[in-house]
């Protein structure tokens, strides 16, 4: 039998001893949740954007679909925590989304707003994927009057929660708006995730 | 064994998240089941009205004759087995609160829910700020990697066994 070397063996017990440890120790990165380019941020000007489909009558939404990102997830209202920022579903419930039930329904005039986690205690939830959105992804809405919101998207982009640019995300629009945020920017173990990404997309067909 | 538990768990989740986006959302104050959207309005507002009390294929006639606007069809949809209709509240609509009216067509069951029309819109205020939607739970070392990393160590332990198991037969290293 041909023996196997002592310098052999020791070369291989190092080599895996070394990279087990690294693999261990993270050294390859930790996967986090994809966040947008700047290729795909909000222009800061504002105006001269098309006008996008006729509005539909107001009507609240039961589902979200974003099929490039394996989004479908029901909504459920949500409303404003005492401090004025917008509720958010309950963290266990992995794949439920909600919208904003005080503000405009989604294919209607105006600026609709939905939300959801990013990820929970155990893992990724319905957003993880957003920041991997682009610029013309579709977004689906179903409506309790029958009627799917087609949204196509304008920009996606991550705020920073000190500097949050609210007239931006939830101000009024003159054409129908809407609007998917979910957790992101940087994360620490002290104060959690630093913003929010922020989807913002426009009505383009409905039916 | 932990992934089916997690997917039993997943299941779980998704009938509770349906049940209770099912729920109806809105309030309600009539003596009825009918939920009005919105439930307050300006003149010329179209509003959509939906029960469940007709029954899956069940169709209604809606009356909204109290605020002007006539009677319209509520007929089924594919919203959770509910009869859904519109109608338009009149551009002369007066402030005040109206009750509409729906009777399904079998059976004869009546529901209601109230419409409020008052002349400036009444949309609550625009939220402010961030939004609390993570934990960081979908954070940290990838489970391959960590695999990987296990498996890299259990090579190099069985490695230094055998090195270590030649140093005591004498074989020289």
């Amino acid at each position: 039998m041909h023996r196997v070397s002592n310098a052999a063996i020791g070369t291989v017990t190092v080599v895996a001893l070394c990279s087990g440890a690294w693999l261990l120790g993270g050294g390859a990165g930790t996967h986090t949740p994809p966040q947008p380019s700047a290729a795909q941020a909000a222009r800061t000007g504002r105006g001269g954007e098309p006008r996008g489909a006729p509005a539909l009558p107001p009507s609240p939404p039961d589902r979200i679909r974003i099929p490039s990102i394996r989004v479908n997830a029901p909504l459920m209202g949500l409303a404003l925590t005492p401090s004025g920022s917008l509720d958010v579903p309950p963290a266990a419930k992995k794949n439920l989304a909600g919208w904003y039930e005080a503000g405009t329904t989604p294919g209607e005039k105006g600026t609709a707003v939905v939300a959801g986690h990013v990820d929970n205690a155990d893992g990724p939830a319905v957003f993880y994927d957003l920041g991997a959105l682009k610029k013309g992804s579709r977004i689906e809405v179903d409506r309790r009057d029958g009627s799917v919101a087609v949204f196509t998207v304008d920009a996606v982009s991550v705020y920073d929660a000190e500097h949050f640019p609210d007239e931006k995300v939830y101000g009024p629009a003159d054409r129908p708006e809407l609007r998917v945020i979910t957790c992101g920017g940087g994360y620490s173990r002290s104060t959690g995730y630093q913003g929010n990404v922020v989807v913002f997309a426009h009505l383009t067909g409905s039916r | 064994m932990r992934r089916t538990a997690r997917l039993l768990t997943g299941t779980a989740l998704a009938v509770a998240a349906a049940g209770f986006v099912a729920a109806p959302a809105y309030a309600d104050e009539g003596d009825g089941s009918l939920e009005v959207f919105p439930s307050q309005a300006v003149p010329g507002t179209q509003i959509t009205v939906n029960t469940a009390v007709c029954g899956p294929e069940g169709t209604a006639k809606g009356d909204a004759g109290a605020v002007g606007a006539g009677t319209f069809t509520l007929a089924p949809s594919t919203h959770e087995g509910e009869a859904i209709g519109q109608f338009r509240v009149p551009p002369s609509a007066q402030p005040g609160t109206y009750e509409i009216v729906a009777n399904c067509a079998d059976g004869g069951r009546q529901v209601s829910g109230d419409l409020v029309v008052t002349l400036s819109a009444a949309r609550g205020q625009e939220p402010r700020g961030s939004v609390k939607t993570g934990v960081g739970g979908a954070l940290g070392p990838d489970p391959v990697q960590t695999a990987a990393g296990v498996a890299a160590l259990a090579v190099a332990a069985a490695g230094g066994t055998w090195l270590l198991h030649r140093r005591a037969r004498g074989d020289g290293i």
